[in-house]
């Protein structure tokens, strides 16, 4: 194991790499700061880029801007009161109340240093879970793959938002665009109506561009004429850095926080948001002060900003070990491994050691390099800030195009990315989640051949998905993951 | 619950259903002991189109019962309509904006359709400012150009003829 970090170490030490750590640390700062823009929009756009990239650059680059991506969501909330990703809204409740205290600084520098511990708590959590499940998982076969891809596809009531019902249909839809192409076991075309462009089935990276990032474009465009306006509260960082004995004070939240969050993160479907919500009611619980919450709690928005940020361990873990995303933005990564020729989960520890210790230095490195790279980023953000959206949204489009266009060099994908826009914007104004849609796409493929394998095992007895016991179990974890929403929200998020 | 609605959840159904015909047509295709290559879409798009017809029911009821409960008809007060016709025309002109992008950026190459673009784009959008309407479509395709075409070398479309010299004098 030893061998493994330190070819990771120095893989990851080339100039290209830590080039790919501050390339995509900002970038994802930008994009979880930019409203329009998500933090898996911003892996989304970013993933064509990396397809002529080594796997460990690529991947840096991607992990590098997912770790900024949930990082810079609270530059926003801070600054603008502006929930720049759905989990930093308890960030926006007591950060953006210190700002308006004359507090900017402070705050950001609370932010800013909790985010950190809790990213480096979660990687270390994930260093030291993902060879132990991924060892378990080497047991696997059809019949438990099957199985964790539903467990997979299961997390589609976390990513529904308003209706599971929506999310429901969504997440079949995108199983069906998955069948698209040539069968993989008979060899016969399905859906493709004669055409060429369908052969090959749907580029995962097209249709992800497609309904997340144009759809939001067209989304966009509907909003009435804006320009961005700076923010008065901000003045500088040097001003108010904290002292060490307000951590000290408040180390009961923050050992507990990055914890809740690390656990939630690895749950399917949780993610950053429930993490937050989580942590930030679990520290107004706990709170000898509880009455400033809501106005400005130090230890609410340490709790708030710990937990998010470990939740990309925790989802990175299960994402690794099992295959199984964790958010919406591990739904995205599973594509960028796909185009990488990789399959995340239990075999690729033992088929590419190189790139799963080469994420894990990775991202150790990202969250050390987020101190420095988010100051950088709260410059530049204020610097964007002042361009007006309409520029700004044409530049995104332009991005999804080359993005897009590159993969084949082909302007089938274009017609494609376009297509899907249009699917996308519909979804989106009638209510329908996109993210299920990817995640079915994502899944569909590998679902329909572990449960054709798993047949062909058992002589076409469906029993045999039952009667192994780990695949019994995730199956009904699967089901408990789909129903346990219906009938529970957490308290935390009520009203939200 | 908006009539439009109900429309997008028939067509929905239609979709999956007609999917579905021709998912049927592939349940034969399949190797010795094997369940073949039309199960697993039959299976899916058999689901889609049950949870949208589910989805239908209940949009009907609300439908039928905000009906009931709105008996008179509400009435669209003129500045509604005109805002609500000027985010569909915004919707449609990005789309018109987009698809003439992709169409002529065979011909005319990458780096007169993406200035076209911009300008077409962000005058769309509502943009009337003449520093901004001159300066970000040349702004943005000669950062696009260096960044994709030179920098990365990305083989991005020269288009044909004339345009073609004149992308070839560039990238």
């Amino acid at each position: 194991m030893l061998d493994h970090y330190l070819t990771a170490f120095s893989a990851i030490f080339l100039p290209q790499n830590l080039l790919a750590i501050c390339l995509g640390g900002l970038w994802g700062i930008m994009a979880g700061a930019l409203p329009g823009i998500s933090t898996s929009m911003g892996v989304v756009l970013l993933t064509p880029f990396t397809y002529a990239m080594s796997p460990i650059t690529a991947f840096t680059i991607l992990v590098s801007a997912y770790c900024g991506g949930i990082t810079g969501g609270s530059i926003t909330s801070i600054l603008f009161g502006i929930p720049g990703e759905p989990s930093s809204v308890p960030t926006v409740i007591e950060g953006h109340s210190l700002a308006k205290q004359g507090r900017a600084a402070y705050a950001l520098w609370v932010f800013l240093l909790c985010s950190i511990g809790g990213g480096l708590f979660s990687v270390f959590v994930m260093m030291a879970a993902t060879p132990l499940i991924a060892n378990f998982a080497l047991r696997f076969g059809p019949p438990e793959y099957f199985a964790l891809t539903m467990l997979g596809l299961s997390v589609v009531s976390g990513l529904s938002g308003g209706s599971v019902l929506k999310g429901l249909i969504s997440c079949l839809f995108g199983i069906f665009l998955a069948t698209i192409g040539t069968d993989g076991i008979t060899g016969i075309e399905r859906f493709t109506f004669g055409t060429t462009i369908l052969l090959g089935g749907i580029s995962f990276v097209t249709a992800m561009v497609g309904l997340l990032a144009v759809s939001e474009i067209f989304i966009e465009a509907e909003e009435p004429f804006k320009e961005y306006k700076g923010s008065a509260y901000y003045r500088g960082m040097r001003e108010e850095m904290p002292k060490a004995s307000e951590f000290k004070k408040n180390w009961p939240t923050l050992a507990r926080s990055p914890v809740i969050g690390t656990i939630v993160g690895a749950l399917p479907g949780a993610g950053a948001t429930i993490a937050a919500f989580l942590a930030y009611g679990e520290a107004a619980r706990t709170s000898k002060h509880p009455e400033k919450f809501g106005n400005g709690a130090v230890d609410g928005l340490m709790a708030a900003e710990s937990a998010n940020n470990a939740s990309t361990g925790g989802s990175m873990t299960i994402l690794l070990s099992l295959g199984i995303p964790g958010s919406n933005t591990t739904a995205m990564l599973i594509a960028a491994f796909m185009i990488h020729g990789l399959q995340p989960g239990p075999l690729l520890l033992t088929q590419r050691p190189d790139v799963v210790y080469g994420i894990f230095v990775a991202m150790f490195m990202a969250n050390l390099f987020l101190l420095g790279l988010t100051i950088v980023g709260i410059r530049i953000f204020l610097q964007l800030n002042r361009l007006p959206y309409s520029v700004f949204s044409a530049t995104i489009m332009i991005l999804c195009a080359i993005g897009a266009f590159g993969l084949n060099n082909n302007m089938d994908d274009l017609y494609l990315m376009f297509i899907f826009g249009l699917i996308g914007y519909a979804m989106r104004r009638y209510g329908f989640p996109i993210a299920p849609a990817v995640l079915g796409l994502v899944l569909g493929d590998l679902a329909e051949l572990s449960l054709r394998r798993a047949l062909l095992l058992s002589l076409g007895d469906p029993l045999i998905l039952v009667s192994r016991p780990i695949s019994a179990i995730l199956l009904a974890a699967a089901v408990f993951s789909i129903v346990y929403p219906l009938f529970k929200k957490p308290k935390s998020l009520e009203g939200v | 619950m908006k009539r439009d609605e109900i429309v997008v959840n028939i067509v929905m159904i239609a979709f999956f259903l007609f999917m579905l015909i021709q998912a049927m047509e592939l349940r034969f295709v399949r190797r010795f002991a094997e369940m073949g290559s039309g199960f697993w879409p039959i299976l899916t798009l058999f689901f889609a189109a049950l949870l949208s017809v589910v989805l239908l029911i209940s949009n009907l009821r609300k439908y039928i019962l905000e009906k009931k409960s709105h008996a008179e008809k509400r009435v669209i007060s003129p500045e509604v309509k005109i805002a609500l016709r000027d985010r569909r025309r915004k919707v449609a002109l990005s789309v018109v904006c987009l698809l003439g992008y992709i169409v002529v950026m065979p011909y005319i190459g990458f780096i007169l359709s993406t200035f076209l673009y911009v300008l077409a784009f962000i005058l769309a959008l509502g943009e009337r400012r003449k520093l901004v309407l001159t300066l970000s479509p040349i702004l943005v395709t000669v950062i696009a150009v260096i960044v994709f075409a030179k920098f990365i070398a990305m083989p991005l479309p020269k288009g044909i003829d004339i345009f073609a010299t004149f992308s070839r004098l560039i990238y």
